[in-house]
């Protein structure tokens, strides 16, 4: 790991710095970091590297991106994109992740602040004892072999064929909730044993489940597109594949390791282990990563439902009354076709820590967003705001359809601790109206809002650039933190 | 012997000091149990398992890969590891030992997710070994 300055970095524009070739041997092409001044200040020399290693991959296309909510993570930096030739290029879980289909979904109620504001505690308390939450939590749903093969085959439809939701949160979905190549036969025994209790729980680190209030609308025909209105309670669910994703990763980077090997392909980081996208190896990874992708889609559901039910039991709201306003993943690989000078190219796009935000008038997106573009959701920091985006032709024709995926974080979990405790953030939100439940205290100074960046400077950087668009802007009411 | 969180942004990161690679392997294993549970744990489970590697980082690598398997996969808090490792560093043995997980006694720690390869490199220096482990939380 060696240190590169931040003053070879070249301004491109007020909101874009380059990341020349030669900043680090072996790059086939530049890497864009998209920041405003601010952002520049919180940027790490180790996150820079990575942009420039994922730069020498081979078969990259046109340039390494990193989102605003760039930061040092291990392969791809957090808020990295990168695209991949699918005749000439690579596949890596280094540019995926261990938590695959990491995403987030927004539920959207059709109740107001007033009426649940003197049941806010009740509700949160309700819900953290509903969904299985932080480490060693288990599901009391019970999965049996069989089912969990459907589960990786089909995704989110395989939960709502089990009766966790409605037919119509399945279209709602990224891929409607079930990337086509999943093979649960590339899935390992170890990653099966992980996946089966795990199904509907939430996890832990920066998983969350929020209540929201939609407080400002930015774009009114767009947020009537998407179902939303100023004073609406919704609800942000933030987590993943579970073990069962984790292991898969695992297990790919030990035999892709030995691929990379294999097609003599030189890496600046083990963790970028890869094979070419058609090989035998990298095809065994993408179809056990989009097993994953589905599981986590299903988990995803299978929490909605519970927290639909809790709604209807504390508020009498009838369950089909909440509807999804859509889900989204920020930790996948996927092929998709994009525009290449010109020519439609198949390419295996990467985002880790990125979100897809496809335009109007894209593939895979249901016909009624079909104007608008997708919805993009971008979870803020615990106590901060959220955004509701739609995806843009600029992200289409910039970012391979990708825009950020959060706030970032600004400091380490030890330093955060170290600063503050978690009883302290816990009363300053709660006197800020917010109530935050967690397993322990630790976990709630970990992910203090003080260790993000500001998500709302975050997604003025997309929204000027134009790679997705503002539509609404929640606050937080109450928080479970896995 | 030492464990010292160093600084990451996104992840957990610490620097593992120990006189000899099995300790080295030792307190990389009770690194990354304090990661994941508090409290401590006695030994009423034991697991054994065997892995090959065909160098000393991915057999660190794998030893603690299949003890964050056998944790989340078995719900078991393990605080024994007796390992034994061939002269060529490519052949690990392990019998650990550990409690069932139980809330109120270990909880209040961060999954992990994976053992991250990215840096991972065991260095000789002055006499100890040093490797510095990255924790996806």
């Amino acid at each position: 790991m060696t240190e590169h300055s931040l003053e070879s970095l070249i301004k491109r524009s007020e909101l874009e710095w380059e990341v020349p070739i030669g900043y680090i041997p072996g790059m086939r092409v530049p890497g864009t970091i998209f920041l405003s001044e601010s952002l520049k200040k919180t940027l790490e020399p180790g996150a820079v590297e990575q942009v420039a290693n994922v730069a020498t991959l081979p078969g990259i296309v046109r340039r390494a991106y990193a989102m605003p909510d760039i930061h040092w993570g291990y392969g791809f930096p957090i808020g990295g994109v990168a695209a991949f030739d699918e005749e000439e290029g690579i596949i890596s879980p280094g540019g995926v992740g261990f938590d695959i289909n990491c995403g987030v979904r927004l539920l959207k109620t059709p109740l107001t602040e007033s009426d649940i504001s003197s049941k806010k505690r009740n509700l949160i308390e309700t819900l953290y004892k509903t969904v299985p939450t932080g480490v060693g939590s288990r599901s009391d749903i019970r999965i049996s072999r069989p089912e969990l093969e459907q589960m990786m085959l089909t995704g989110a439809k395989w939960a709502v064929k089990q009766g966790y939701g409605l037919s119509s949160d399945i279209i709602n979905c990224e891929a409607e909730g079930a990337m086509p190549d999943a093979d649960p036969g590339a899935v390992s025994d170890k990653a099966r044993s992980r996946g089966l209790p795990q199904g509907g729980t939430l996890g832990s680190g920066n998983h969350f489940l929020e209540v929201q209030v939609v407080k400002q609308i930015y774009d009114p025909v767009i947020a009537n597109t998407f179902g939303v209105k100023e004073g609406d309670i919704c609800v942000m669910i933030h987590c993943g594949s579970r073990g069962l994703g984790h292991q898969v990763c695992t297990d790919n980077i030990a035999s892709l390791s030995a691929a990379a090997k294999k097609y003599k392909i030189s890496l600046s980081d083990r963790q970028l282990a890869c094979a070419p996208v058609h090989s035998k190896e990298g095809e065994l990874y993408y179809s056990a990563m989009a097993a994953s992708a589905n599981y986590a889609w299903a988990n995803r559901q299978i929490i909605m439902h519970k927290t639909r039910e809790v709604f209807t039991k504390l508020f009498q709201t009838e369950y089909d009354d909440m509807h999804l306003v859509y889900d989204v993943a920020h930790n996948v690989a996927k092929r998709e076709i994009h525009d290449l000078n010109g020519h439609p190219a198949p390419l295996c796009v990467h985002r880790k820590g990125a979100t897809r935000a496809f335009g109007p008038h894209s593939t895979d997106l249901p016909s009624h967003y079909m104007e608008s573009g997708q919805p993009v959701i971008i979870p803020g920091s615990m106590g901060t705001s959220s955004f509701l985006l739609h995806g843009t032709k600029k992200a289409m024709d910039l970012t391979f359809g990708s825009t950020c995926h959060g706030a970032g974080r600004v400091s380490s979990r030890s330093k955060a601790k170290k600063t503050v405790s978690g009883k302290e953030v816990k009363e300053e939100l709660l006197r800020a109206g917010i109530i935050v439940k967690a397993p322990n205290d630790a976990s709630i100074a970990e992910e203090s809002p003080h260790v993000y960046k500001s998500s709302t400077e975050v997604v003025r950087v997309v929204h000027e650039l134009g790679i997705s668009r503002l539509v609404a802007r929640l606050e937080p009411l109450a928080v479970i933190k896995g | 012997m030492t464990i010292i969180e160093l600084d990451h942004t996104a992840d957990i990161r610490f620097r593992i000091t120990a006189v000899n690679i099995h300790d080295l392997f030792k307190e990389s294993a009770k690194a990354l149990m304090c990661v994941m549970y508090s409290g401590q744990a006695g030994s009423q489970i034991s697991r054994k398992f065997s892995i090959k590697a065909e160098n000393l980082h991915e057999l660190l690598s794998m030893f603690l890969s299949e003890i964050l398997y056998l944790s989340d996969a078995e719900n078991i808090v393990f605080s024994g590891f007796d390992i034994s490792i061939d002269d060529t560093y490519t052949t690990l043995s392990a019998d650990l030992s550990g409690d069932p997980f139980i809330r109120k006694n270990h909880g209040g720690g961060s999954e992990v997710k994976g053992i991250s390869l990215y840096g991972l490199e065991i260095k000789d220096k002055d006499g100890m070994y040093i490797v510095d482990l990255l924790f996806d939380v």
